[in-house]
């Protein structure tokens, strides 16, 4: 096959056409069927676009209007047009949370994917018992996050909680771990990292599942090292994977209110205060609606560009 | 090939899209329709929605919905619902305005207030006049009903109070030689000797969803002579009372008198270190502690009201209520509950279901709670003594639940507890972010 019918294949195959089939055809079939059967599609896709907006419109439409007025839950209130936004962004509070909640993204994201990664390249090895180590490792995923807070703030609280007395007894001082204002955004972090692992180990191992082990033996002939391997096969073949489990992370991370309430509630002195919880506070202990909702909309505004960007990577390695 | 004639196609498909349209709207139709259905049924005067807060163990939430289901009005009657803390105020928020709300119920100490605001509220001025005439509006405790009297009428009526007594272990101040203190400088100087033995001097926390900390700024505030509002209701943090009250609190936290952690800790963790071989010695906390924490033993005792540097003495106190709402099937209906329900308060204190104090005199004297010396001992020192969160004025309102709950609280408290600040920085933040959020 020469390279300009290769590439008018490829064209084709992209097209969504057989080898040899006439795209002109269907094209004059489509607009011979234009009229009578668009209207049908139109009447059968009604219902559910009527359910799509009542489900996603709805809220959101709402929403909208609680942002732009001065109201509490149940009265709307005055309009006050953009004076909600105006308020959440010049306010130092709101800064301090969307500083934190990158840096939890940052980290949840990049944390929990590197030992996810770890751990699913270490379980796809030979080890002894490995069926039952996936399964102890998915427990900090499958356990609710109530009871895995509760767990975690034993664990770190009080002076006399386990690991800072471990500290104490090699002669490092006390950490109060959730009282400080830097070790309780660590520690926030590192919960999350704990929580969030097994998913990425998950999605990371199912990617690698469908790697073809040939192509380690024949980069093994050609003198490839294991580092190259990894660099050059590994992490390539699992792009896609990786991209979408970022994306999902992110919106996760982001959209994490319970990891960071129950641990920390969002202290000491606002420390560990993400968007999320901004607004769950300025909504319900506040009682603040309009700005409440006008931080969640900039939370969902900041969310969709970044879910952008990394749709456009997935598709970008899914195209090389 | 079977060909359908064209009228018959047209009828099938349309019917289907009809047949799709209807059970689409479904959901729609009964969300629109559920409000003024629920509160139907049960006679002339229906059913009168009790919604209730989980104030004790299981048991009295029972004893509770035993005592609604025992209403029976002039053609009412009466449900009974428990809602669980968690999210309760969007519960009740989400319920109100989609018209599925209770016609009465308990609640947040400041939910009546934020809910007439909204115009929610059905004011309880008949309910009162019937308690005046069966007697009980005379047995109330003095003071306990002001704070519900606005202009317009009584927003609810009280039915218990959550007392902050101050609390202390014996057995840690016999063992670190320490006096019980009866004043701010004989508290720095018990804590310094707690200390000594590894004991916490006054204990207290901040951590998720505990509000303790909170409210022991605030009483302290109080037990200084000062508080949050002017008399007549106007903002006022900056007073030369409430520096004091905070510079104390300073030198507290600055010699180890509080517990360096008590910035995270949640009231689990609280509730820990008062259990028997737990580390604190003294501390504002809730009536009941013993019972809460397991140790009856009698090593845990109320202490008296310290006085502050000017000789005030104060105390803090929740008086939690009942509130009527409009959306009711029948107003008559929810205020013969009320006082129906508010003459059977005494039997939940009789089976000992509840912590907190009742609000009739009548109940303080019963056998059931004088048995216990802790009881009678804030009934008699710390009651008449009380204050709310509305001091230095005495009238509740809808901004008093944004202090309570809000964050301009909850930050200057955690401030204070890590000792990185001044008193009169922290306090200038505090006053900031009020002005904020409260409604002018």
């Amino acid at each position: 096959m020469s390279s300009t019918t290769a590439q008018s294949g490829l064209a084709r195959a992209r097209r969504g056409l057989a080898p040899g089939g006439s795209g002109g055809g269907t094209l004059n079939r489509k607009s011979k069927l234009s009229g009578q059967t668009r209207r049908t599609f139109f009447w059968l896709l009604l219902p559910s676009i009527v359910l799509l907006i009542l489900i996603n419109g709805y809220p959101l439409i709402y929403a909208g209007v609680q942002a732009t007025h001065d109201g509490s839950l149940i009265d709307t209130g005055n309009f006050v047009g953009f004076d909600n936004f105006a308020t959440v962004l010049t306010a130092p509070a709101f800064w301090k949370a969307a500083q934190f909640t990158l840096w939890f993204t940052i980290v949840g994201v990049f944390g929990s994917w590197l030992v996810g990664l770890g751990l699913a390249l270490l379980l796809r090895t030979k080890i002894p018992a490995g069926g039952t180590f996936k399964v102890l490792l998915l427990l900090p995923w499958v356990v609710p996050i109530v009871v895995s807070s509760t767990a975690w703030n034993w664990l770190v609280a009080t002076p006399d909680s386990l690991i800072p007395s471990i500290f104490r007894n090699l002669g490092l001082g006390t950490p109060l771990f959730l009282a400080d204002p830097h070790l309780a955004a660590v520690m926030v972090m590192i919960f999350k990292v704990w929580v969030s692992f097994p998913f990425m180990m998950m999605m990371i191992s199912a990617a690698l599942a469908s790697v073809d082990t040939t192509v380690y033996e024949a980069a093994s002939m050609d003198g490839a090292s294991k580092w190259q391997q990894f660099t050059q096969i590994t992490l390539p073949m699992i792009a896609r994977s990786t991209y979408i489990s970022w994306i999902l992370m992110t919106i996760f991370c982001v959209n994490d209110f319970p990891t960071i309430y129950l641990l920390t509630g969002g202290g000491p002195v606002d420390a560990t205060t993400s968007l999320v919880v901004l607004a769950y506070r300025s909504v319900f202990q506040d009682f603040q609606t309009g700005t409440g909702v006008a931080i969640a909309f900039l939370m969902t505004l900041t969310l969709v560009i970044v879910s952008v960007f990394l749709y456009r990577q997935i598709r970008k390695s899914s195209v090389e | 090939m079977n060909v359908q004639p064209a009228a018959n196609k047209a009828f099938s498909r349309r019917g289907f899209l009809g047949l799709t349209a209807a059970a689409a709207s479904v959901p729609l139709l009964a969300a629109c329709g559920g409000g003024s259905a629920s509160q139907g049924g049960g006679g002339a005067g229906g059913t009168v929605k009790f919604w209730d807060m989980p104030w004790g163990t299981p048991a009295y939430n029972d004893a509770a919905k035993k005592i609604t289901e025992g209403f029976s009005g002039s053609s009412s009657k009466a449900s009974y619902q428990i809602i669980q803390w968690n999210n309760f105020y969007q519960t009740f928020s989400s319920a109100i305005a989609s018209k599925t709300g209770p016609a009465v119920s308990t609640g947040g100490g400041f939910q009546a207030f934020q809910f007439e605001q909204q115009g929610q509220i059905a004011y309880a001025d008949k309910v009162i006049d019937a308690l005046k005439k069966n007697g009980q509006f005379d047995d109330f405790l003095p003071g306990v009903l002001d704070p519900f009297k606005t202009d317009k009428g009584y927003v609810a009526v009280p039915w218990q109070l959550d007392m902050r007594p101050l609390w202390y272990r014996k057995s840690l101040f016999d063992k670190a030689g320490a006096e019980v203190p009866t004043d701010w400088p004989s508290l720095l100087e018990a804590g310094k000797k707690l200390k000594g033995i590894g004991a916490v001097g006054f204990a207290t926390g901040s951590g998720a969803g505990n509000f303790i900390g909170n409210h022991l700024m605030i009483m302290m505030m109080i037990n200084n002579g000062g508080g949050v509002w002017t008399k007549d209701g106007q903002l006022d943090v900056m007073n030369d009372r409430n520096v004091e009250a905070t510079e104390f609190m300073l030198e507290l936290v600055s010699n180890g008198v509080v517990d360096p952690a008590a910035v995270s800790y949640t009231t689990d963790n609280l509730d820990a270190q008062w259990k028997k071989g737990g580390k604190a010695a003294f501390g504002m906390y809730v009536t009941g502690l013993p019972q809460r924490v397991g140790d009856t033993s009698g090593d845990l005792l109320v202490a008296s009201p310290l006085a502050g540097p000017h000789g005030d003495k104060a105390a803090l106190a929740f008086p939690n209520n009942i509130m009527m709402y409009k959306n009711t099937p029948s107003q008559e209906a929810s205020e013969a509950f009320l006082v129906y329900y508010m003459g059977q308060l005494k039997s939940l204190w009789q089976q000992k279901l509840m912590n907190a104090l009742p609000v009739f005199k009548s109940i303080t004297e019963l056998p059931e709670f004088t048995s216990d010396p802790n009881n009678v001992k804030i009934v008699k020192e710390y009651q008449p003594i009380a204050k709310t969160f509305a001091a230095q004025g005495a009238a509740l309102n809808a901004n008093m639940a944004v202090l309570d709950g809000g964050q301009a609280l909850n930050q200057f408290t955690q401030t204070i507890l890590t000792g990185k600040t001044d008193a009169k920085s922290a306090l200038t933040a505090f006053q900031t972010g009020l002005q904020s959020v409260i409604k002018k």
